[in-house]
């Protein structure tokens, strides 16, 4: 027996087991974790059905059902596993106060999921569940009852999408334009004043521009404000299950769904169209509702700009380390001190980038370059830039480890075999050791965008904000905006789940940007695996 | 009255199958006082005030404005901003809220015109601000925030006093209640409570809404060890909702169907009073709080342009609306008229 066991343990069978078993416990708490998030961040684009029930008082409630649960201690011996609660979401904030309430079942007298009931959704207040009493133009009436009043709704609501979309464009493209020309003016006329040069030509040159532009601006505004009063043309008188009547402009709605009628494709439909504007759209109400546009916009920006500064710094210092300086003590040194600033907590990054790049780099830049500005800080307050270097530091040692991982596999014979041949250290360093280099290279890119993107802690202290007035990458000369702030996944996550006031409403919320977070990080590893394998196969004699 | 159970069931079964099985054995139709909120509360008719004046464009509002301070504020802040684009969409806001005590450096240095507080300035805030412009910093009230005490939503406990409350979160018992309210039994409940423990919950220290109540309810005592400090106030809420014996504090604009507020007296004894709108103006709930715009104005000089129409906004029906919308309790129209005549 003995001797089984030992031949067991020197077959070196059970240590396969433990590996095997190693590995399946990380792929069930990955897929765990993603499974956990995609339950509840994809049941969010759903058209759920709307559920009214009728209590004992005679009142009654309409929502989505959201859980059920059994209450503590209630067991009798009439229900010997106890009594249950459900939770609903009954929207409708401005009449009620709460999203959701809880109904204990024994209160529900009948339950029914009506057909011609309506779910809202709103530019303010949330979600409205109810019916439709009337619809009216200004003081006229248009359709009454429900049914009419749907029929009638329906291509008002894309009427008014349409003119919303109109307002978006006039506000942010054509007015944004005119501001940025005003500002860039009233700064030049500032500059002007510093430098104690009062050429009166120039001086008048410029403000019958900045009149101009102001003129511009007025007559866009005036456009602008007839296009916000024909979205308040139309109203709705909505009622909600009670019979308490709510008057809303249609201007005011996003969508109107009538989710119990609706088919399995029809719903499909509306999953995918929701899935698509969550995408695309700029959030709404303090970022609790609407898109997260700007967020994914920041993040994968960020993790670019990041990349591009950290993949030049690493590869050099890694060529250093590996080719040039003399192996010894120093750089035994050094390369513990590299592999320790590692494990350096992502907060300490966040204050040195917030004490050396915002005050220190930033505020030197802003005296010597932006001193119109000045009070308000140009590049001397968290921005874009200052957010990527600290990232890039951060992320520095993984590239450079994996760098001289992947030059240390480089063969000898390449290196011989090219000096031999003429050429010069840094030719061959060049044309041939680089490119055998590069998988391992991208490989530390691929685990520096990793960590890069999930990393938030730094980033609050050097540049992110809840909500950022403009992306940092448009159409107007220099095109990327170093000195923009901008909006994060990772800080959404953390503002909507633990700042906003209505944390029940922004949950499935919360869970969609993780799952986007998620899906953005796996969209950049992927494109760098890609890239990698395509290196890979160029160079398939490099034994990386 | 003997209920229709199976009507119940099969309907619910259709919307999402959440009462199966469990739906076919409901027996008793029962009066059972329920554990969601008070419909009145929600009527943000209530709380409007018909002489609110509309908010009129003035032209010649342009340029940035940037604000800094507390997180309290934060959606605040950027709701407002939201509204005033609107009205002036050549206006950039930047808002950034990572705490009060950021909004007086900001002032002081000129980065942020705007420094939302959730608490009045400390004396040496104010003296450096004076150091450098020679006048005090201008406080704006601009919200009314009642801290609730929040419990799971099965708790029974019908009302606490200030002193109980002090006695729950406090190790040094300032108010001097008699014992430790360390069981719910304490609190004068009965049955499964009786011996259910008191689980706290807070804020953690760097927050405003930490001081305020370690101020006025703990009157400067010490927090018990054991209260479970959170960085957000939702996640207060979201702690009470998952614990049952739990007990929190947060602003009311936070409460959601998953907890309890409860009514609170000044003194054992006393009348409980819920943390509503009308209590707080009538200053019968004991933990109302203002909240503040810090704004830098030198005396007999007018506000710059863009600061005062933003005021004016927030001061305008739409602003104080979006106060309601956040879930704070809009100021007294007789207070906002002597704001807007000191502008």
């Amino acid at each position: 027996m003995a001797t089984r066991i030992k031949k067991f343990l020197g077959s070196g069978t059970l240590f396969v087991w433990f590996c095997g078993t190693a590995v399946a416990a990380s792929v069930l708490l990955v897929s765990g974790v993603l499974l956990l998030i995609m339950i509840n961040g994809l049941g969010f684009f759903w058209p759920h059905a709307l559920v009214e029930l009728t209590l004992t008082d005679g009142t009654r409630v309409l929502g989505e059902l959201k859980g059920e649960e059994v209450i503590p201690h209630s067991e009798t011996t009439a229900f010997p596993e106890g009594k249950t609660r459900v939770k609903l979401k009954i929207g409708n904030r401005d009449l009620y106060g709460l999203d959701f309430r809880w109904v204990d079942t024994e209160r529900v007298v009948s339950a029914d999921t009506p057909t011609d009931v309506i779910a809202v959704e709103r530019r303010e207040w949330g979600n409205f569940y109810g019916r439709i009493r009337e619809v009216r133009r200004g003081g006229e009436h248009v359709a009454s009852g429900n049914e009419d009043g749907w029929t009638a709704l329906v291509p008002l609501i894309d009427h008014a999408n349409a003119l919303h979309d109109d307002v978006a464009h006039l506000q942010r493209d054509v007015i944004g334009d005119v501001n940025y020309d005003i500002e860039r003016i009233r700064l030049k006329l500032r500059a002007l004043a510093l430098q104690g040069q009062d050429d009166p030509v120039r001086i008048a040159v410029l403000e019958a521009s900045l009149q101009a532009l102001e003129r511009r601006y007025q007559e866009h505004v005036d456009v602008l404000r007839t296009l916000s009063d024909r979205l308040n043309e139309y109203s709705v008188v909505l009622i909600e299950t009670n019979g308490r009547e709510l008057s809303l402009p249609v201007g005011h709605i996003v969508n109107a769904l009538r989710p119990n009628a609706m088919g399995l494709f029809e719903k499909i439909g509306t999953y995918f169209i929701n899935f698509w504007s969550v995408l695309s759209q700029e959030p709404r109400e303090a970022n609790t509702e609407g898109g997260i546009f700007p967020a994914i916009f920041g993040t994968v920006m960020m993790v670019l700009i990041m990349s591009v500064a950290v993949v030049p710094f690493g590869v050099l210092a890694a060529f250093y380390l590996r080719e040039y300086a003399r192996q010894g003590l120093i750089v035994r040194v050094i390369r513990v001190a590299v592999n320790n600033l590692a494990g350096v907590p992502s907060i300490v990054f966040g204050v040195f980038g917030l004490g050396f790049f915002v005050y220190a780099v930033g505020g030197t830049l802003d005296t010597l370059f932006y001193p119109e500005a000045l009070p308000t800080p140009t590049f001397g307050t968290g921005g874009i830039l200052w957010a990527s270097l600290t990232l890039a530091l951060l992320t520095v040692p993984v590239v450079i480890v994996a760098t001289e991982e992947g030059l240390s596999a480089v063969p000898r014979e390449y290196r011989e075999g090219s000096l031999a041949l003429g050429a010069t250290k840094i030719e061959s360093m060049i044309r041939v050791i680089l490119p055998c280099a590069l998988p391992g290279i991208l490989t530390g890119l691929i685990l520096a965008v990793a960590r890069a993107t999930g990393e938030v802690a730094p980033l609050m202290l050097t540049g992110v904000v809840k909500l950022a007035p403009a992306l940092p990458l448009d159409h107007h000369f220099p095109f990327i905006h170093f000195e923009r702030k901008f909006m994060h996944l990772g800080f959404h996550i953390f503002d909507v789940g633990f700042q906003s006031p209505n944390v029940e409403a922004a949950k499935p919320m919360v869970y969609v940007t993780t799952l986007i977070l998620v899906m953005v990080v796996i969209l950049l590893n992927l494109s760098a695996v890609a890239i990698r394998n395509h290196m890979r196969k160029k160079f398939r004699s490099a034994a990386v | 009255m003997v209920g229709r159970p199976l009507f119940v069931g099969r309907a619910l079964d259709r919307a999402g199958g959440f009462f199966r099985g469990r739906a076919l054995c409901l027996g008793l139709v029962l009066f059972v006082g329920m554990g969601s909120g008070p419909l009145s509360w929600a009527a943000s008719d209530s709380m409007v005030d018909p002489e609110w004046k509309a908010y009129s464009r003035v032209s010649g509002v342009s340029g940035n404005l940037n604000s800094i301070g507390s997180d309290t504020l934060n959606n605040l802040m950027t709701l407002w901003a939201e509204g005033f684009r609107k009205e002036y969409p050549n206006v950039k806001i930047q808002i950034e809220g990572k705490g009060s005590s950021t909004a007086p450096p900001a002032l002081i240095e000129g980065t942020a015109q705007l420094g939302p507080m959730s608490r009045h300035m400390k004396a040496k805030e104010m003296d450096k601000f004076e150091a450098k412009f020679g006048y005090k910093a201008t406080t704006v009230p601009v919200a009314v925030d009642a801290l609730a005490v929040y419990v799971n939503k099965d708790n029974p406990v019908a009302c606490l006093s200030m002193e109980e409350v002090d006695a729950a979160f406090s190790k040094t018992r300032r108010r001097g209640h008699s014992v430790n309210l360390g069981t719910w039994g304490k609190a004068g409940l009965d049955g499964v409570w009786q011996n259910a423990r008191v689980s706290l919950y807070g804020r953690n220290s760097a927050s405003g809404t930490y001081g305020f109540f370690k101020k006025t309810v703990l009157k400067k005592g010490d927090y018990k060890d054991e209260v479970k400090e959170q960085p957000g106030s939702a996640s207060v809420v979201q702690g009470v909702t998952e614990d049952r014996g739990g007990i929190g504090y947060s602003g009311i604009g936070y409460r959601t169907s998953g907890v309890r507020v409860i009514p609170l007296s000044a003194t054992k004894g006393e009348t409980c009073y819920d943390p509503t709108f009308g209590n707080a103006s009538a200053g019968t709930y004991p933990l109302a709080r203002f909240l503040y715009l810090y704004v830098n104005k030198a005396p007999g000089k007018p506000l710059p342009p863009l600061v005062r129409e933003f005021l004016t906004y927030v001061y305008s029906r739409q602003g104080q609306h979006i106060v309601i919308k956040d879930g704070y309790f809009p100021l007294p129209q007789r207070l906002i008229q002597q704001q807007l005549a000191e502008m």
